[in-house]
C-alpha cells in the first residue's frame, strides 16, 4: 500500500519534470549550481521514505563515515574559516539533520544525481552538488573533490536513502558498504550497485523524484508579493526567534536560531535567496515547530522581505552587479533591484570572509 | 508620598546590605522592590525549591515578559500573580535588571546539537533531536545547547524538576500561555506525562 502510493507520486513528478524541462529550454544560460529543483505540490495522505534510525548506523570505517557526516551536516560550523564563512550549519535549511520529508531532505537528493544538465552538458555528481552548498549557502569556499569530508556526507545521504529504500522493500540486513568513489558520485545511474531485489521495485528515474524531494511548491501568489507585507509578517511570527534585525540568536556561541540576512547568513548565489524557494521552504517548515500555519500570500511576502537584504556578495559576480545580474538573476529575486534606495549587490558583504 | 516611598525604600536598602553584610553598591544592589521575593527565589535569584524556581540565568527581556504575563493573568499561578501586582511603576524593569544580573553558580559544559550522534537515554535524544514523527523538535534548537537559554528562551539547564514539570502541565491545561504563536505550548502539548517526567529530571540535572 504505502510502497504504490510512492510509485504513484514518483511517476507523476517524473511526468511534471518533463513537462518543466521543456518550458525552461528557452530561458538564458545561468551556469548555476543552485538552479531551482524541480519541486511539486504537496499530495494529501502522502507517505514519505523513512530512514532507519542514527543507533542502526553500523561499527566499522564505513559507519564512521556515516556518523562523521551527520556531525558535518548538523554542526557544520566545526568547519568554519576552513570551507564554511558564515553562521549556518547544513541542518538550517535541511531540517531534521537532512530527514524530514519537504524540507530537501537528504535521503531524497542522494538518488537524483549525478543529473545530467542537457544546456551545458554537463554531468554534476553528488560531491558537485554539496560543494554548491558550500559555495552558496555555507558563503564558503568548498573542500575538494574526494575530499573525506564530501565522503562523509555521501556516505550519510546514501546511508539514510538507502537503509529507507531497503526497508520499503523488506530487504532487511545493514546497507551495502561502498567505496568512496561510488559514493561520491551519486545514484541516479545504471550501474548503482543496488541489493539484491531493489532494482526490480523502482526504476531508476523513481527513485531520483521520490515523494518529499526538495521543498514542495506552493500556487503563485494571488497578489503579487510584497516586501512591505513581508515585514508585518516578519514582525508578528519570524522574529521571536531570527531577531529584530535578521541576525538570528546565538547561545553559548552557537547559533541555533540563525541569521536570514546580513553577513553571517547565506550569500546572493544560495538558492534560498530566490523569493520562489524561500517561499516553498517557509510555507513549509516556519515558523519553527509549526505551531502556525502561515497563508501562501504570507509565505510569499515574508521571503520577499527576508531576500530583499544585503548579504554576501554573489561568488561569480566579477564586480560589476548589472552584469552579474543579467547573468545569473534575471527571476524571483532582488540582486541589481533597488531598495529603499540602494541597489542591491552594491553594498554586499564579503564572501568567506574568516571569523573575527 | 513620594518623600514617604523613597524613605521606606532607603531603609529597606540599608536594612538588606546590613543583613547580607555586603556594602551597598550604587549598581547591582538589591532594589527594594525585589526585597519581597527573596523569601521564595533567594537574595541572588538562586530558587528555593520548592517555593519559587531560579531567576539567575533568566535575561531581564523574558523576566520582564513574564511579570507581565502574571499580571495580565496570561500566566495563571495563585502565588505569583498578587506578587506580580506589587510591582508597579519601573518596578518590572528594576527586578528583572537585578535578578538577571545574577550569576548561575554551577558551570554547564555546553554540549553543541550535532556533536554526539546517538544517545543511549531517548530522554537526551528527544531534548537534541526531538521526535519530527510527531512534530517535535528538539529543545535545545530553540533553548540553545544544553538548555543553557537566552533572550526569550529560559535556560532550561539546573533549573528546579518539579518547577520544569508544573510549566509542562501547566500549558498542557492552558495556565500558562503568552510565548508567541504558542510556539512552546505547542511543543508541550505532544509531550506525554512519562516524558514531562523525564525531561524535568532531565535539565534540571545538566549542571
Ligand atoms: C541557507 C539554506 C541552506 C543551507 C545552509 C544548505 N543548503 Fe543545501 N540546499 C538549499 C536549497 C535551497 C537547495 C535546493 C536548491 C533549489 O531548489 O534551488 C539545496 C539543495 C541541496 C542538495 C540537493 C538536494 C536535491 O534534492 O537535489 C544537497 C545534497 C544539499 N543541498 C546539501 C547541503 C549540504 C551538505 C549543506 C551544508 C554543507 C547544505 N546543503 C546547506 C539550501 C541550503
Ligand atoms: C521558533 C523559532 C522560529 C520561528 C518563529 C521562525 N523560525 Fe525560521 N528557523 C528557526 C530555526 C531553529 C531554524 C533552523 C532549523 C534547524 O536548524 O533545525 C530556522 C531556519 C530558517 C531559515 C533557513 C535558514 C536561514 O538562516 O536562512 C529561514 C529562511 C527561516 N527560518 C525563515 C523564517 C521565517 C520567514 C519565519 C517567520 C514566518 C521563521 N523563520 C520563523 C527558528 C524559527
Ligand atoms: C510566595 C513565594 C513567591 C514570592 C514572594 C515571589 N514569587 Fe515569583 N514565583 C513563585 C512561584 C511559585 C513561581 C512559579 C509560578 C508558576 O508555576 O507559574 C514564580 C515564578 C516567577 C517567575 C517566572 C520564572 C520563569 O522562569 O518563568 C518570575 C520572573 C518571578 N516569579 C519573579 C518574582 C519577583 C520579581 C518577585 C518579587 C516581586 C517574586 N517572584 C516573588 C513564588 C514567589
Ligand atoms: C519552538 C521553540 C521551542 C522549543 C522547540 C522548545 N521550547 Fe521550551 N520554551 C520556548 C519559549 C519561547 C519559552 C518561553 C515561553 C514564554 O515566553 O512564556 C519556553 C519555555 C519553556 C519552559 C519554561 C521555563 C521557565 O523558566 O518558565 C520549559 C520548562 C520548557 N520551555 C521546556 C522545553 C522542553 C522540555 C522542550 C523540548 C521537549 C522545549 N521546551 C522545546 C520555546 C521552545
Amino acid at each position: 500500500m504505502k510502497y504504490s502510493a510512492m510509485l504513484l507520486l514518483a511517476a507523476t513528478g517524473l511526468f511534471t519534470l518533463q513537462a518543466q524541462a521543456s518550458s525552461t529550454e528557452q530561458a538564458p544560460e545561468r551556469p548555476d549550481k543552485q538552479a531551482p529543483l524541480p519541486s511539486f505540490p504537496k499530495m494529501p495522505e502522502q507517505t514519505y521514505l523513512t530512514p532507519r534510525p542514527l543507533s542502526a548506523i553500523p561499527d566499522g570505517a564505513f559507519g564512521d563515515k556515516v556518523r562523521l557526516g551527520y556531525q558535518l551536516f548538523v554542526n557544520t560550523q566545526q568547519l568554519r574559516d576552513k570551507y564554511v564563512g558564515n553562521e549556518l550549519n547544513c541542518t538550517n535549511c535541511h531540517m531534521d539533520a537532512g530527514r524530514k520529508a519537504n524540507a530537501s531532505p537528504l535521503w531524497g537528493a542522494y538518488f537524483a544525481y549525478p543529473a545530467y544538465r542537457k544546456k551545458d552538458d554537463k554531468v554534476s555528481s553528488f560531491e558537485e552538488r554539496i560543494q554548491g552548498c558550500f559555495n552558496y549557502s555555507m558563503n564558503g569556499k568548498a573542500p575538494a573533490s574526494g575530499s573525506p569530508e564530501l565522503v562523509a556526507l555521501s556516505a550519510y545521504a546514501y546511508w539514510l536513502g538507502m537503509g529507507g529504500l531497503m526497508d520499503e522493500a523488506k530487504i532487511s540486513g545493514p546497507v551495502p558498504e561502498l567505496s568512496d568513489t561510488e559514493l561520491l558520485k551519486g545514484a541516479k545511474r545504471e550501474d548503482f550497485p543496488l541489493p539484491e531485489g531493489l532494482a526490480k521495485v523502482m526504476t531508476v528515474e523513481q527513485r531520483a523524484n521520490l515523494p518529499g524531494r526538495a521543498y514542495p511548491e506552493i500556487p503563485k501568489p494571488e497578489l503579487a508579493y510584497s516586501p512591505e507585507r513581508g515585514k508585518e509578517v516578519y514582525v508578528a511570527h519570524c522574529q521571536t526567534c531570527h531577531s529584530v534585525d535578521g541576525q538570528g540568536q546565538a547561545i553559548a556561541g552557537v547559533y541555533a536560531l540563525p541569521p536570514l540576512w546580513g553577513p553571517k547568513s547565506y550569500n546572493w548565489g544560495a538558492g534560498m535567496h530566490r523569493v520562489n524557494t524561500a517561499a516553498f521552504f517557509i510555507y513549509e517548515n516556519m515558523p519553527f515547530g509549526k505551531s502556525m500555519q502561515l497563508t501562501h500570500q504570507q509565505a510569499w511576502d515574508v521571503a520577499a522581505y527576508i531576500n530583499s537584504h544585503e548579504r554576501p556578495q554573489d561568488p561569480r559576480s566579477k564586480g560589476d552587479v548589472k552584469q552579474a545580474q543579467e547573468k545569473y538573476h534575471n527571476d524571483s529575486d532582488y540582486y541589481g533591484l533597488s531598495v529603499d534606495g540602494k541597489v542591491l549587490g552594491t553594498e554586499s558583504y564579503p564572501v568567506f570572509p574568516k571569523k573575527s | 508620598m513620594k518623600i514617604n516611598t523613597l524613605v521606606i525604600s532607603l531603609t529597606l536598602v540599608s536594612g538588606y546590605a546590613a543583613a547580607s553584610d555586603t556594602p551597598v553598591q550604587p549598581t547591582g544592589a538589591m532594589p527594594p522592590s525585589a526585597q519581597l521575593c527573596v523569601s521564595c527565589h533567594g537574595a541572588q535569584g538562586e530558587g528555593i525549591e520548592p517555593l519559587g524556581p531560579r531567576l539567575a540565568g533568566l535575561s531581564s527581556e523574558y523576566i520582564s515578559t513574564q511579570l507581565h504575563h502574571f499580571q495580565k493573568g496570561i500566566r495563571q499561578n495563585a502565588t505569583m500573580m498578587p506578587m506580580a501586582m506589587t510591582l508597579q511603576g519601573d518596578g518590572i524593569e528594576q527586578v528583572a535588571s537585578y535578578f538577571s544580573a545574577q550569576q548561575v553558580k554551577t558551570q554547564v559544559t555546553p554540549l553543541i546539537r550535532g556533536k554526539q550522534v546517538t544517545f543511549a537515554d531517548d530522554t537526551a535524544r528527544l531534548a537534541y533531536q526531538g521526535d519530527w514523527s510527531r512534530g517535535l523538535p528538539a529543545c535545545v534548537t530553540c533553548h540553545g545547547p544544553s538548555g543553557l537559554g537566552g533572550g526569550l528562551f529560559p535556560r532550561l539547564a539546573g533549573q528546579q524538576a518539579s518547577y520544569i514539570k508544573t510549566q509542562l502541565l501547566a500549558w498542557q491545561d492552558g495556565a500558562r500561555k503568552g510565548d508567541v504563536d504558542g510556539m512552546m505550548a505547542n511543543v508541550a502539548n505532544k509531550l506525554t506525562a512519562a516524558e514531562v517526567d523525564a525531561l524535568a529530571t532531565y535539565f534540571a540535572n545538566l549542571k
